[in-house]
Parts: structure tokens; C-alpha cells; sequence
């Protein structure tokens, strides 16, 4: 029973695109895109206790490092993607080396102020990266080596969901395993956890690298589907929507900021045919969230199921 | 237990969104799509917002005009605006749901050329005819030229070519340039050092910042310390404005002959008479004293109380060579428009031009011109102090270089 | 290098500084006595040089908009504090960030709503709007303007903090709230007094600074981040470090881009990520 449940989820989100036109399709590709960037945070806010202002930078390097791929040597999606989340892995590992030097709001001004750094390198190095204008033209490949491609919209859907199942069921088992443990012990008390003999901050490094790959794939997947990559994918901006989807949806759940992601896009997409002043009503909600239901939407129900 | 709610929650909300956002789907393909509808997806908030409100206005003086000459094949023209926010992902995403969700085969009126590339790029994916009318970026008609977009205005580089031209044949030895950073600022700033080099002037230095720049203080003290004696502008809407009045503000317009590649007229209501005798490029200017234009201006004022920009022009004659090409092609199918528009000619308010088919690039005249006072007009307006004629100022085929 | 761009450099950097300076010296005291971190702090910047917009645009007159805006930002700010950031001082600091962000989202929204989104023009006091000629060079008057403001700020704000009664209990709580709670303060209103002050800053920055940048909404967005340069470099909780701070940053804004404009920036990001790093504390910051 607990087992099928997820599948089932899987199978009803694998049978939508039957149901839903062109553009809403490419709006659910969107909402699980950015479903594993939220769930990659999850991993360090939620679970390890370690708040990133920056996270969005990985994103922005994985979306920098597939397109870069595409373009110069159009290979298999697969490959690009992997080149994307490692490219976000490699500069997240001396990154998060120096930052968790610091804890807590120290951490967070330095994971901004890296991010930061990074943005203004993809701003200014217009030879590789476009700079303002970014990187356009990027080609949607083949699935495997002479394989079929995925440039149609169902095609590119699919890739995505089973990236998306991939990384859900690794950061469940990442969450679920002794590590995952470890991290949790270590966002309750980190002091304490240690005095039990292991390094608390070799783990968070880790854990950072980790989580910068999973995002760095998100960004992978964006930028063929949307045949580009920008600075902006850096910006802080784009971190602190990540920040509302993970809260709104329910830290420390891996599916809350994934539910997080989909009402926050959602919103934005329903509220702003009627107004563009959707961002209104999303901070509100936020606000609401921070004060009243800390422990967002999944975290709520949860604690009334419990009772 | 825990399970099951959670994932249930998930896949209803999921699900449901999905379904509920699914249903005006499927009533809107029923209804009939009747109009000829043209999206435009260009700036409408922020610093560039002025390039939008220009689009909006050459739009809803053409959706009149067009109106009141019954439409296009018998079908009524129908524009669809959405704010692109001077960002290119964001372009993209607009003009994506303007086609999937709007159902329009045509674009127009996108504002910054790094939006212009990004969109254009997907075209040949979409199936979609894109129509520039601000576009700048000498690339969208050379490297990365794609047969669904063509350029019926003037590019950066023909901008360049005619201030050059202009330039060429004044005594002034040292220039200096000064682009926002992004495609158009740089790509007209560097066409203009080559052509400044060929004609054996000096680029004494150039510099680049960002758009959005709101302080000029430090360009402005390298632009002085450079001892050039005219500095070549190719800065993006409101910063034009902001840097001519700090220019003043700091004695530069004194010390440096300032030339900008578009001298428009929101540059010279926002920053007033200290623009007087500043002279530069026009891809428009509204005081061409043509029956057909004054005719053409004085029917825009009538609509909309302003005199005309550069890109009320540009924008109201992109629209209405694309209809012209639509009508001729006998229905509103990509593939015929494109083939109409190749190798046509079209004569609106300012002239005559011819689209070229090796690249999508129209064929017309460059202007210089230079802010003066007029009393008939409570701004400075644009005084014309040369024309070039097309042939002189087009880059060959697929290129940013001139014979 | 000629002597009068020298001079005219200093000056632009000293004026970018003193802007720099009213914005980042609330964030600072309200970091020091709050102990938050005012994601939204770039909004109230905003919200001074709108408010000023209009009362401007109202009243014709400059000095009424500079006298009248910071109060009204910082009633706004106030109001806000105590409606919402009050009740989650118990939890961990991030939730108050996280709140801040969100009204900093809010406040944004309102201001187009309430404005539009196309960026408003202020004019400067007519004898302000000229140029002054100094040292071989043409200056802009409104730039000297912005720098004596700041200093008189700055040196208004240390005179309170050390002299005045008020003062004195500001710095109390700062160091030890619940001390201060017990000896009788309340310690509730010097928080939300703090805040309104830290706000009515920020607001009488964005007032002064919108004759030279006007007011447009991606002020907050871009203001707050060079705040946080300067008060991470400054040290948070410290006027004399925000004074500083803004020096530095000013400075590295105004000479970088002089020298070095491709990577000016650039080095500002690496200077505070070293900085936090090997003393995140900043230069005058407390050890915590």
C-alpha cells in the first residue's frame, strides 16, 4: 500500500498529458522542474538545517553547463544533464567549504554573497556565458545515442518526470539512510551531535554538494526546455522564490516543496491572466505561512492527521 | 498512513490544477478563430516601459486604421500584449503562451534586442513569424539569422554606419563609446569602432554599463579624463535620459560633442533643453516633411495627444508591412507570409523600403539628426541634418560589414 | 591623471557613500537591537523616495516631502513590526528573515499598484539643481547636498545613541534584553521604535536620493544588496561600522568602476565573502 502510493502519483502525473493542451503541459514541466530545485533545498534547509540565500546560483550553473553542452557538441540529453548538475556540484563543493566556516545568518549572507559573485561572473563573462543576453539557440537532443529526440513537447515531459521520479526516490533514500540521519542530528543540535565523535561540517559540505547537483539538474532540464540560460537564473531573487516554495509547502518534507512549487507556479500563472499583481497575494500567503503555519502545507496536514 | 494523505494531497492538487486549467481549453477550441491575431509581447513595466507604451500606440493606431479599411482578407486584426519586463526568459515565456495559448502565428514589437534573439530563436520551433520593429542587434540578420524573422527597421549597425558616415566627414579625431551592456549596446558600439577605425579616427575607449544604470558619474569622469572630443551613445531608454542630465550636470555636453546612435523623443522631454544641439541617428524622426508622413503624424497626435517617437513609427509601419505581406499571400499561413514578405516593397509615412531575402533585412534611408527648439512643439524635436540613402548604409548579405 | 578628475571622483564616491550610508546604518541598528536580518529594508528605501514622489508632485515643495516622508516610512515600518514580526521573536532567527522577505515582496507589489511601473521623476530644489565649480571641475550641486545630509545623520544618530536618554536605553537592550526588560523597559516598544527609526532611515535615503536616480521599483531590489556589502563589511550592530562600510563600498563602486569597470563588482561580492568568512562579524562588529 505504501509502496504504490508514490506510483500512483507517478502513473496519474505520466497520464496528464492526454488531458491537458499544449500550454499547460508545458506548464507542468515547468512545476516539476522547479519541484526538484525546491526539493534540493529541502534537503539543506529542511533537513540539515542550513539556510541558503544563494541556492539559486546551482541552479543557474546546471542550466549554464547543459546549454554550454548543447550547443557545442549536441550530445544525448542524458549527458548534457549530467554535465549541467556536476558543473553545480564542482563549484558548490570550495563553496560550501568556505561558507559552513559560519552557521546561521553568517551562512545565509555567505551563500548570498557567493551567489552573488557567481551572477556577476555570468553577467561579465560575455564569451562564454552571453553575458546579459545569455545563451540562446539551445537544442533539444536525443534521448540516448541515436535514439529518439526529445524536441516534441510529450517527448520533453516524459524526460523530465522521469528525472523528477529519479530524484525524489534518491533524496527519500538520502533522507531515509544513516546519512540522512546524521544531518537531521545535526539541524537539531549541532553542538551535541559533535561531541559523538564525527565532524559535523564534512557532512555539511556534503550535503551541499549534494543538494547544488540536484538543483544544478533542474537547471540542467530548463535550459532546453526553454532554449536558453540566463544571469538571471542566479539572481537572489530566484533563490528567495525557492525559500517561499520550500516554506510554503513544508520544510523537511522533500513533497511539501514540491507542492510548494507547483501552488507558487500555479498562482502565478491562474492569478496573473486576472492581475499582475499575483505577487501580492503569494507574499501574503508566505507571510501568513511564516506567522501561522511554520511548518507549511505538508507539515500542517501532517500534524492534524496526527492528532 | 501519513503516506497516503501526503500523496494523495500531491497527486490531487496536481491533478486537479491541471484539469481545472484544461477546461478553458477546450471551450476556447471551440469558439471560432476568427481574427488575424498578432502578439506582442514587449515591455510594459520598468525602465524600458516608454519602448512598450510606443508599441501600444503604433498598435491601436494601426488596429483603427485597419478597421476602418474593413481588415485584413476580411477578418479583423487583433493584437495581444504581454510584459515582457526588459527580461529575455521572460520574453520567451510570454511570447510561448502567445502562441500555445493565444493561438497567434505573428510577433511584433519586442523591445531589447537580447528578448528579440531569445524569442527569435525559437520560432523556427514554433512555427511563428517574427516581425521586429526595435531590434537593434546586427546578429539577428547575420549569425543568427533564421528564416522566420525578418527586420523591417533599421539595425544597430546601419545606425552606426550612418553616424559614421556623418562623422567621417567632420575633423573630430577621438571618440569615445558608451553602451548599455547587452546585445544592442555592444554590438553598435564595436560596428562603430570598426567603421570609426576604417576612416582613420581613434576609439580612444569604450565602456559598457548595464542597463539599469542609474549613476553615470564615473563614465562620465573616464569619457573627461579620455580627452575625446565626441563620445558615440548607444544607451537603452531611460538611461539615455538619466545619463544626458548628469551629462550636463557635470559639464561633459560642454567639453565632448555627444553623438547617440537614437536621439528619441523621450530623451529629449525627460531630459529637457540641456539636450539642444545634441545631434544623433534616427530610425524615425517625425518632422520628415513628406505629405504622406505629416499626414501620417498628424493623425497619431489626433489619437493620441503625443507627437510620434522613433518607435511609434517603426512599430505602426512593421504592422502594417506584415498585414500588406498577409493580404498578398491570401490567408494567415506562415509559410506563404514569409514568402510575400521576401523581396517586397513597401512605402509607408517615411518611405520606401525593400526587404531583402538573403537576410531579412529591409533596405532603407539613415538619418542624422539634431535636437533643436521649435516653438510650434513644447519639447526639442529632431531636425534632420542628413540623409543616407539605403544602398549606403545596408550591410551586405548576412553580415555587420559594409561594402 | 588631471587634479579635477581626482577631485571629482572623490566627491562622487563620498556622495555614493553617504546614499549608501542611510540606507545601510538602519539595517545595522536593527540587526544590532532585533537581532533580524530586515530582508525588506531595501523596500522602506523605496517607500521614502515615492512618498516623497508625491508629496512633492502634491505640495511643489521639496523640503516638505524631505520632512514629511521619512516619519510616514517609518510609521509604516512600525505598523508593520508590530503586526507581524513581533509574535515570532521566540523562534529561530530564520522565520524573521524569511517574514521580512515576504512583506518585502508585499510592499513591492503595493508600490506598483500605488505608482505604476514606470519609474517617477522628483526634481531637486531649484538651487540645488546646478552645477558648482570646483577645483578645475563642474560638480553637481544636489551630490554636495547628499553628502552633508549624510554626515549631519550620521552624526545625529551617534550624538542620540550616546547622549540621549532614549539612547541609553536602545543600547541597553541591545546588550541585554532581558535585563533591560526586567530593570522596567519596555522592551516591546523600543523594538518597534527601533524599527520605525531603522525604517524613517532608510525612507529619508530613498527621499535624497530620488532627485538624482528618481524613484523606480527596482530600487529596493538594488539597494539592499549593496546594504548588506556594507554592513557585513562595517559589522552589524555598528553605526561607526556602517559609516565606514558605506566609505569602503563607496569607494570600491566609484574607483572600481573607474579602473576596473568589467570586474568591479565582482571584487565588492569577493571582498565580502572573504570578510565573512575570516571575520563574519565584519570590522567593528561584535564577536558573537
Amino acid at each position: 500500500m505504501r509502496r504504490s502510493l508514490p506510483l500512483a502519483a507517478v502513473a496519474l502525473l505520466a497520464a496528464l498529458p492526454w488531458l491537458l493542451a499544449r500550454h499547460q503541459l508545458s506548464i507542468l514541466t515547468e512545476l516539476l522542474v522547479f519541484g526538484i530545485f525546491a526539493m534540493s533545498l529541502d534537503l539543506l534547509m529542511g533537513y540539515t538545517g542550513m539556510v541558503s540565500f544563494g541556492h539559486a546560483a546551482y541552479f543557474g550553473l546546471g542550466a549554464y553547463g547543459s546549454a554550454l553542452c548543447l550547443i557545442q557538441w549536441a550530445p544525448p540529453l542524458p549527458l548534457a544533464l549530467a554535465a549541467g548538475a556536476l558543473l553545480a556540484a564542482a563549484v558548490a563543493a570550495p563553496v560550501g567549504y568556505l561558507c559552513t566556516r559560519s552557521s546561521g545568518i553568517y551562512f545565509g549572507m555567505l551563500t548570498l554573497a557567493f551567489a552573488q559573485l557567481l551572477y556577476t561572473v555570468a553577467f561579465k563573462w560575455r564569451d562564454v556565458t552571453g553575458g546579459s543576453d545569455g545563451l540562446t539557440g539551445v537544442p533539444k537532443t536525443a534521448f540516448w545515442p541515436g535514439g529518439p529526440s526529445t524536441a516534441g513537447p510529450y517527448a520533453y515531459y516524459f524526460l523530465v518526470l522521469v528525472v523528477f521520479a529519479a530524484a525524489f526516490a534518491a533524496c527519500r533514500g538520502l533522507v531515509g539512510s544513516p546519512f540522512g540521519r546524521a544531518l537531521q542530528a545535526i539541524r537539531e543540535n549541532e553542538r551535541k551531535f559533535a561531541t559523538l565523535g564525527q565532524d559535523p561540517r564534512r557532512l555539511k559540505v556534503i550535503v551541499f554538494a549534494v543538494a547544488a547537483f540536484v538543483a544544478g539538474l533542474a537547471g540542467a532540464l530548463s535550459a532546453p526546455f526553454r532554449g536558453f540560460a540566463s544571469p538571471e537564473l542566479m539572481f537572489w531573487v530566484l533563490s528567495g522564490q525557492a525559500l517561499m516554495m520550500v516554506i510554503i509547502g513544508g520544510l523537511g518534507t522533500l513533497v511539501g516543496p514540491v507542492l510548494g512549487a507547483a501552488i507558487f507556479l500555479l498562482l502565478q500563472e491562474v492569478v496573473s491572466s486576472y492581475t499582475e499583481h499575483w505577487m501580492l497575494l503569494n507574499g501574503a500567503i508566505f507571510v501568513v505561512m511564516v506567522i501561522f503555519f511554520p511548518g507549511g502545507l505538508v507539515g500542517t496536514l501532517r500534524r492534524w492527521s496526527a492528532r | 498512513m501519513r503516506l497516503t494523505r501526503r500523496d494523495f494531497t500531491k497527486a490531487a492538487l496536481v491533478g486537479g490544477a491541471g484539469l481545472s486549467l484544461g477546461f478553458p481549453a477546450f471551450l476556447r477550441r471551440a469558439a471560432a478563430a476568427d481574427p488575424i491575431r498578432i502578439g506582442v509581447p514587449t515591455v510594459l513595466s520598468g525602465g524600458n516601459a516608454q519602448y512598450g507604451l510606443q508599441a501600444k500606440r503604433a498598435c491601436e493606431l494601426f488596429a483603427k486604421d485597419i478597421k476602418a479599411k474593413g481588415g485584413i482578407l476580411g477578418r479583423p486584426v487583433e493584437f495581444i500584449f504581454e510584459d515582457t519586463a526588459s527580461d529575455p526568459a521572460t520574453a520567451v515565456r510570454k511570447a510561448q503562451k502567445l502562441v500555445e495559448k493565444d493561438g497567434v502565428k505573428f510577433l511584433t514589437g519586442i523591445v531589447l534586442s537580447s528578448e528579440a534573439l531569445a524569442v527569435s530563436a525559437k520560432c523556427p520551433e514554433w512555427k511563428v513569424l517574427f516581425m521586429s520593429s526595435f531590434t537593434g542587434v546586427g546578429a539577428l540578420t547575420a549569425a543568427k539569422f533564421n528564416r522566420y524573422s525578418f527586420r523591417p527597421n533599421t539595425s544597430g549597425p546601419m545606425g552606426a554606419r550612418t553616424v559614421s558616415l556623418y562623422l567621417g566627414e567632420s575633423p573630430m579625431k577621438r571618440v569615445y563609446g558608451l553602451g548599455s551592456d547587452y546585445a544592442w549596446g555592444r554590438d553598435s558600439v564595436g560596428s562603430f569602432g570598426r567603421q570609426m577605425t576604417a576612416a582613420k579616427k581613434e576609439m580612444v575607449g569604450q565602456d559598457f554599463p548595464p542597463v539599469g544604470t542609474k549613476d553615470f558619474a564615473s563614465y562620465i569622469a573616464k569619457v573627461k579624463q579620455s580627452k575625446a572630443e565626441g563620445c558615440f551613445l548607444v544607451l537603452v531608454g531611460q538611461d539615455a535620459s538619466i545619463f544626458f542630465k548628469q551629462a550636463a550636470q557635470f559639464g561633459l555636453n560642454r567639453e565632448v560633442k555627444l553623438v547617440t546612435e537614437i536621439l528619441e523623443l523621450e530623451n529629449l522631454k525627460a531630459a529637457g533643453d540641456v539636450m539642444t544641439g545634441v545631434t544623433g541617428g534616427s530610425r524615425y524622426p517625425f518632422t520628415l516633411d513628406t505629405p504622406k508622413n505629416r499626414d501620417w503624424v498628424k493623425r497619431f497626435f489626433e489619437m493620441h495627444n503625443v507627437w510620434p517617437d522613433m518607435f511609434d513609427g517603426e512599430t505602426y509601419q512593421a504592422c502594417e508591412w506584415l498585414t500588406q505581406a498577409i493580404a498578398a499571400a491570401g490567408a494567415d499561413d506562415v509559410e506563404k507570409v514569409i514568402a510575400a514578405l521576401e523581396d517586397s516593397t513597401y512605402e509607408g509615412p517615411e518611405g520606401k523600403r525593400t526587404m531583402r531575402k538573403c537576410d531579412h533585412q529591409a533596405v532603407k534611408a539613415g538619418w542624422v539628426v539634431e535636437a533643436v527648439k521649435d516653438p510650434k512643439y513644447p519639447h526639442l524635436v529632431p531636425k534632420i541634418l542628413a540623409t543616407y540613402p539605403g544602398e549606403r548604409v545596408t550591410p551586405k548579405c548576412l553580415t555587420e560589414e559594409f561594402a | 591623471m588631471s587634479p579635477a578628475i581626482v577631485v571629482e571622483q572623490l566627491l562622487n564616491a563620498v556622495a555614493l557613500s553617504a546614499l549608501l550610508f542611510l540606507v545601510s546604518v538602519g539595517l545595522s541598528l536593527v540587526f544590532g537591537i532585533l537581532r533580524v536580518v530586515n530582508f525588506a529594508h531595501g523596500m522602506f528605501y523605496m517607500l521614502g523616495a515615492y512618498f516623497g514622489f508625491t508629496l512633492a508632485a502634491r505640495s511643489g515643495s521639496f523640503w516638505l516631502a524631505l520632512v514629511l516622508a521619512p516619519p510616514l516610512v517609518g510609521l509604516v515600518g512600525a505598523a508593520l513590526e508590530s503586526s507581524t514580526l513581533r509574535f515570532i521573536y521566540d523562534r529561530p532567527p530564520i522565520y524573521q528573515v524569511l517574514l521580512t522577505f515576504g512583506l518585502s515582496l508585499m510592499l513591492e507589489e503595493c508600490v506598483r499598484i500605488g505608482w505604476g511601473a514606470t519609474a517617477l521623476s522628483v526634481d531637486a530644489p531649484a538651487w540645488l539643481r546646478g552645477s558648482v565649480a570646483l577645483g578645475g571641475t563642474v560638480f553637481p550641486a544636489y551630490r554636495l547636498f547628499l553628502i552633508a545630509v549624510g554626515g549631519l545623520v550620521g552624526a545625529g544618530l551617534w550624538l542620540f545613541l550616546k547622549t540621549t536618554r532614549a539612547g541609553l536605553v536602545i543600547r541597553a537592550v541591545a546588550q541585554n534584553a532581558e535585563m533591560a526588560d526586567c530593570l522596567g523597559t519596555d522592551v516591546r516598544r523600543v523594538r518597534t521604535a527601533v524599527f520605525g527609526l531603522a525604517c524613517a532611515l532608510a525612507g529619508l535615503g530613498g527621499v535624497v536620493a530620488a532627485p538624482m536616480l528618481s524613484a523606480y521599483l527596482g530600487m529596493g531590489i538594488s539597494v539592499i544588496v549593496d546594504a548588506f556589502v556594507v554592513v557585513v563589511i562595517g559589522g552589524l550592530g555598528s553605526i561607526g561600522g556602517s559609516m565606514v562600510g558605506s566609505l569602503i563600498v563607496g569607494a570600491a563602486q566609484t574607483w572600481g568602476g573607474f579602473f576596473f569597470s568589467e570586474v568591479a563588482m565582482a571584487i565588492m561580492y569577493a571582498v565580502m565573502a572573504a570578510i565573512l568568512v575570516f571575520r563574519p562579524w565584519g570590522l567593528f562588529g561584535e564577536e558573537e
